[in-house]
């Protein structure tokens, strides 16, 4: 019988806040972390908005990195490690009383973040700055675990991956516990001119919170946030007979490619569609099990549109009887991290009966019909939920979550 | 070859202890010649490479980093006050610093 797997430690840091609870309380308020770029000069750069961390993190990130190990790491790491060291003290795990090599660290990493706007780089600490499997190695580094460490990229789904691959050690035995997640920012020159020139990014700089509008018929690109996101994966029973929280199951998921784009996502949703069935057929759910969609829900033309055609293609009728919600309306997107933040708010939906909204829809693309959570929280008792993640180069994933 | 007075041990001292108590953030009185760099102070390999550039400039010395590579490789160094020693001889040898396995 395989084993299951459930959820006993999360953090956030985000654009929203520097804590679980402060993000779930700001989310449940639609409240937007969007903002004018504060990080570099934006002049040269058609878009000037972005979700960034708050200024906070600095001390925040000092309390829980040694200086020595903080000067090796870029501050996209120091989110990463410090998400991890809330995450696994909200788990209440002591690795003293593990077998540390059964214990494993699996990170989304697009990038480290040792761009133009950051600080300290020297030839000396260069080199780990860079190392895009610094996060997990830092991870692993600070509570001594031998079992396998690694990161994952495949763009936007890099920490849903994460988080399926360390579903799968647990579940098949080669793991007790796995630190899963992501940390990501790309909020620099270089990849916001990068993704202008790919007409992807939102123009809509005034107002900042009003930019990012999943769903809607203004829509004009994604905004980019920066943030972290990290959960504490463990073996059900072993979580439960050292009593710990268990804030959701996590019931299966689905890994698909398109092999169609390097950007667009493949015609109708199609791919998408087939990642969503094979992530019920995976979790041995039915569509009528499914009470609330945490979507990609860019704010991009593209993927609003096929993501919506998707869900319909999978739920038919159903599909409107399902609230589906779009994180990236308030967290803009968060890239390497947004697999896993967007699962711990799937978590937290899940664990509270409460759905965060899809904020800014004031103006519906008559396209799109489904229950987008339009502006304000729900409360709804769900039992099933999904977390959808899509990247560039058609990496998708569905988690399929359970209370 | 540089003369190794009484004042530049005091100093290259100073410099070692004031660098092992700011990076790894401990009292500088903790530190003592005994002190092991890697399990008491939790400080890392890098460190030694980072001293060595701190003196290469202070003291303007000509020395390769392969040349102390490969002295460091049959001379380790793990505690403070052997870090003292091999930074002394550095100052005093440079690049002749190989010179004295040699002899031996």
């Amino acid at each position: 019988m395989k084993r299951e797997v459930v959820i006993t430690g999360m953090s956030l840091i985000t654009s929203l806040g520097l804590s679980l609870e402060e993000n779930w309380k700001n989310l449940c308020a639609g409240k937007s972390g969007i903002t004018k770029i504060t990080h570099f000069d934006v002049s040269q750069c058609a878009t000037k908005i972005a979700a960034q961390v708050p200024s906070g993190f600095e001390a925040l990130s000092k309390s829980h990195i040694r200086k020595r190990a903080a000067g090796q790491m870029t501050r996209v790491t120091r989110m990463g490690v410090t998400a991890a060291k809330m995450a696994v003290a909200d788990s209440g795990i002591d690795f003293e009383n593990l077998d540390r090599g059964r214990c494993s660290v699996i990170m989304g990493v697009v990038n480290t973040g040792n761009s133009s706007v950051e600080q300290g780089t020297t030839p000396q600490n260069t080199v780990f700055k860079s190392m895009t499997n610094s996060l997990p190695a830092w991870i692993s580094l600070e509570y001594q675990l031998t079992g396998p460490n690694f990161a994952v990229n495949t763009a936007c789904a890099s920490s849903a991956y994460a988080l399926a691959f360390g579903y799968e050690m647990i579940r098949d035995g080669q793991a007790d516990v796995v630190i899963v997640g992501g940390a990501d920012s790309i909020v620099n020159p270089e990849e916001i001119q990068g993704f202008n020139a790919l007409y992807a990014l939102s123009v809509a700089n005034d107002p900042p919170e009003r930019a990012s509008k999943p769903f809607s018929k203004d829509r004009d690109g994604f905004v980019i946030g920066e943030g972290s996101g990290v959960m504490v994966l463990e073996e059900k029973t072993m979580a439960q007979n050292r009593g710990a929280h268990l804030y959701a199951e996590i019931a299966g998921y689905a890994l698909t490619s398109e092999g169609y784009n390097i950007m667009a996502p493949m015609t109708d949703g199609e791919g998408m569609a087939r990642t969503i069935h094979l992530a019920l057929e995976n979790a041995g759910v039915s569509i009528n099990d499914i009470g609330y969609i945490n979507a990609h829900g860019t704010s991009t033309e593209l993927n609003d549109r096929y993501e919506t055609m998707a869900i319909k293609k999978v739920f038919n009728e159903k599909a409107y009887q399902i609230p589906v919600s779009s994180s990236k309306s308030m967290l803009g997107h968060t890239i390497g991290a947004s697999g896993a933040i967007e699962a711990i708010i799937t978590a937290l939906a899940l664990e509270r009966g409460i759905i965060p909204p899809t904020i800014n829809y004031k103006d519906p693309d008559p396209d799109l019909d489904l229950d987008y959570v339009p502006n304000k929280a729900r409360e709804k008792n769900i039992l099933v939920a999904l977390s959808n993640s899509f990247g560039f180069g058609g990496h998708n994933a569905t988690i399929v979550m359970k209370k | 070859m540089a003369k190794i007075t009484e004042s530049t041990r005091k100093e290259v001292t100073e410099i070692v202890y004031n660098f092992f108590a700011e990076e790894c953030e401990v009292d500088k009185s903790r530190i003592d010649n005994n002190t092991n760099i890697i399990k008491d102070l939790d400080g890392d390999s890098l460190m030694f490479l980072e001293m060595i550039e701190i003196f290469k400039k202070k003291y303007n010395l000509d020395i390769e980093l392969k040349v102390i590579g490969k002295y460091a490789v049959k001379h380790p160094v793990a505690t403070i006050g052997q870090l003292i020693d091999m930074q002394l001889l550095i100052i005093e040898r440079e690049n002749r610093l190989l010179e004295l396995d040699n002899k031996n």
